[in-house]
């Protein structure tokens, strides 16, 4: 049976969904992962196939092209931000963004940014363009500070996000995570979304519970992981159980599938 | 004749901070009651019939009233508003504004704006064009005036989009914070809201008022410490401390927008 936590957000709501967490996270072997590896491989691409939580919630419609925009930066300059105050506490999460950007657009006047690349793009927008940018990852960074800031576990932000490359299925799995928790032995993951849930959030997260599971090398699940909508005011979160990975895994695996058939059609 | 005030004139970011000593303990208690006062007018309104889409409420819609004019409603109000809210974003974060209105239009641009207001920004014509450009350099003006600087400690949030749900979903509530500071870990109440207008201040302000107010402590489980609308047309700044009665006047206010919608179906 899967689990999946529904609660409002309150202050102290965080650290006791962390408290909770359970204590003997599980974890996947090789066999599971030859398995899984076995199924994607048996789907079939045509390209290289990327899958991640928003695909799991989407069941792998197509969505338009990337682009760099105010609302698709703020992630990365917010964490980095967080990241910069957790280093040197007396800075100000304002001047951390600050720095996150001078930071961007000198990778970009010294030649070290590719085109296409957050650097890039910033180097070559307007100042209120990045004026709103910076706003954004203010924003971002600072609801993330809220929330974190009331678990008294150690924790950091996440220096990057989980990539786990399936074995000769030409297939990426992507987890987003913004908080890990350490938690006794077990590690919590605290994710921050925008929005508001949809009913298949619950699947998203066990997608990135999954992936994250994976993407360890010895392949140990987190002990919780816990899907913010700060907008929302709402949290969910999903339980490391064998169950939930499982679930994850077929998730992922449908989405994929759902993928494949969308591919001739859109050839066509 | 030139008349000197004996004092400077406060400016907003003083006002909304108010008296530090005086600020009450953060209460986390009152949200529960407000959701079920909510729930319960929400029931009184649709009994169990379902709608088939979510009623939606928005601060605008408790802003409708047959006995005033509000000119946000003329063809620029829209856009005038929208501009000058980007231009309040950029000054939250510090940025120099040379050339207000285009600086808000760059700005505005950059975050992919509904099509409809894209669309209603492409038909003006040349004088209409002149007269937003004026319209928003002159608001400008009055916002920078009497802004001030924004600390960063204060934690500034602008144009923040919030939602709550209520009756599984049939009732949307949707806000859209113009600036927002404080934190709601403190003990202290340290939560303060703005609401940017480039209207005059009048009894629909003050409802929008209270509808941030019970947005921000049913999303966050956290009563604000205030409450405040700034008019860009007049100059005027209006602050409430947020209390329960206030929030309570707020739900009656939702209830009865709910009702109108319900109505009008």
């Amino acid at each position: 049976m899967t689990t999946l936590l529904h609660r409002r957000l309150e202050p102290s709501l965080l650290m006791r969904l962390v408290g909770d967490a359970p204590e003997a996270p599980v974890c996947l072997t090789d066999d599971h992962r030859r398995s899984l590896g076995a199924r994607f491989r048996a789907v079939g691409a045509v390209g290289h196939r990327r899958l991640d939580a928003w695909a799991v919630e989407q069941a792998g419609r197509a969505t338009g092209a990337f682009h760099w925009s105010p609302t698709t930066a703020r992630r990365v300059l917010g964490n980095g931000a967080l990241r910069r105050t957790q280093h040197q506490p007396s800075l100000a999460i304002l001047d951390a963004v600050r720095d996150e950007v001078t930071d961007q657009l000198l990778r970009a006047t010294s030649g070290h940014a590719r085109p296409g690349s957050l650097a890039y793009w910033l180097a070559s927008s307007a100042n209120p363009v990045i004026g709103t940018v910076s706003a954004e990852a203010l924003n971002w960074a600072i609801q993330l500070d809220e929330s974190a800031r009331t678990i008294t576990l150690p924790w950091s932000v996440a220096p990057s996000d989980a990539y786990y490359d399936v074995a000769t299925a030409r297939t990426t799995l992507r987890a987003r995570r913004d908080v890990v928790v350490a938690a006794g032995d077990a590690r919590v993951i605290v994710r921050i979304r925008s929005g508001s849930p949809g009913k298949s959030a619950g699947p998203g997260l066990r997608a990135d519970l999954t992936i994250e599971a994976l993407a360890d090398p010895s392949g140990r699940a987190p002990a919780r992981l816990i899907g913010l909508w700060p907008d929302a005011g709402v949290c969910l979160a999903v339980d490391g159980t064998m169950d939930d990975l499982r679930a994850g895994a077929r998730d992922l695996v449908r989405t994929a599938v759902a993928q494949r058939r969308a591919q001739p059609a859109r050839a066509a | 004749m030139t008349t000197m005030l004996d004092s400077p004139v406060p400016r907003v970011v003083d006002a909304l901070r108010g008296e530090r000593r005086a600020r009450p303990r953060a209460d986390h208690q009152s949200a529960g009651g407000l959701r079920a006062l909510l729930e319960d007018g929400v029931f009184a309104v649709l009994g169990s019939v379902r709608p088939d889409t979510p009623l939606v409420v928005r601060a605008n819609s408790l802003r409708q009233s047959p006995f005033t004019t509000d000119v946000t409603q003329s063809p620029l109000g829209p856009l005038r508003g929208t501009l000058i809210g980007e231009l309040l974003r950029l000054l939250s974060v510090g940025m120099h504004i040379d050339d207000p209105f285009n600086d808000a239009l760059l700005a505005w641009r950059a975050q992919s704006p509904s099509a409809e207001m894209a669309d209603q920004f492409a038909r003006l014509d040349s004088d209409e064009l002149a007269r937003l450009t004026t319209d928003v350099n002159a608001h400008f003006v009055t916002l920078r005036r009497a802004l001030g600087p924004v600390p960063g400690q204060w934690l500034p949030r602008s144009a923040l989009r919030v939602s709550q749900h209520l009756a599984g979903g049939d009732v949307v509530l949707r806000d859209h914070l113009d600036l927002m500071f404080g934190s709601t870990t403190t003990e202290l109440a340290s939560v303060t809201l703005l609401d940017l207008t480039s209207s005059p201040l009048g009894e629909h302000v003050e409802r929008a008022m209270r509808y941030h107010a019970l947005i921000q402590t049913l999303r966050t489980s956290t009563v604000p410490l205030r409450t405040a609308a700034f008019s860009t047309a007049t100059g005027e700044l209006w602050t409430r401390d947020v209390d329960s009665e206030l929030l309570t006047r707020g739900v009656d206010d939702v209830i009865e927008a709910i009702g109108l919608a319900w109505a009008t179906r």
